[in-house]
């Protein structure tokens, strides 16, 4: 199960396991967003390399307006993840 | 367990719930979830997606092993790929550098204890362990 929704303060949520199957959602929710943007991870149970993809894919689409995506509330294990792939020196991550 | 999965991205949620099962039947240590769903996931979908010439449905077999599990993955009338011998991905490249390419293989080489490939009369199998390191 894997949800995106915007939080009242204009925030991005994800929740749930963020899977090749769950990717194209996605990406097609992050694809409306045109400013800079802060996703907040805290529900987020797991990511698979094709939410790594979305991220980044994202992460370099605002960028090139300046902006980028900022990560907050990730869990270790993602944390993890995020450091294995590099991802920890691309992008701006806040931990829980 | 050993059990089979169709060739689609669809099949990631049941195979997530049989792995949760097998843990827990099992008694193996939760800890090691994460990389072996992570280890599964990428086998499974490189499979789905680039063996596209087979429609065969994909064997996962698992089976626990001194403090941890051993993971197979198989996959029937394909061409030889060797996973292990994939080019490494530079995790330093500044980001107008970097794609998602490589990615999933990169992680598995990286997550799990050991990989080990075999290719046999047209089917690949690709086997990974992950256990509680002692101490």
């Amino acid at each position: 199960m894997f949800e995106i929704g915007l939080k009242d303060n204009g925030e991005v949520i994800v929740s749930g396991r963020l899977d090749a199957a769950q990717a194209e959602k996605a990406q097609q929710f992050l694809d409306t967003v045109g400013d800079r943007c802060v996703l907040d991870m805290s529900g987020l149970e797991y990511i698979s390399s094709a939410g790594l993809g979305v991220l980044l894919r994202t992460h370099k689409r605002l960028m090139g307006g300046d902006v980028g995506l900022e990560l907050i509330n990730v869990n270790k294990h993602i944390a993890d993840i995020f450091r294995y792939s590099g991802f920890d020196k691309l992008f701006v991550i806040r931990t829980i | 367990m050993q059990k089979t999965y169709s060739r689609s991205f669809d099949q990631i949620q049941e195979i997530v719930a049989d792995t949760e099962r097998f843990f827990v039947e099992e008694n193996i240590d939760e800890s090691l979830r994460m990389k072996v769903d992570l280890s599964l996931e990428e086998l499974f979908v490189n499979m789905v997606s680039y063996n596209t010439e087979t429609e065969r449905d994909i064997l996962i077999e698992m089976q626990p092993i001194d403090r941890g599990i051993e993971v197979s993955l198989t996959d029937f009338n394909v061409e030889r790929f060797d996973p292990t011998c994939v080019s490494e991905v530079d995790i330093d490249a500044p980001l107008g550098e970097r794609t998602p390419g490589g990615l999933g293989l990169y992680l598995v080489l990286k997550m799990a204890d050991s990989i080990h490939y075999q290719y046999h009369d047209r089917t690949s199998k690709i086997t990974f362990t992950n256990s509680v390191k002692e101490g």
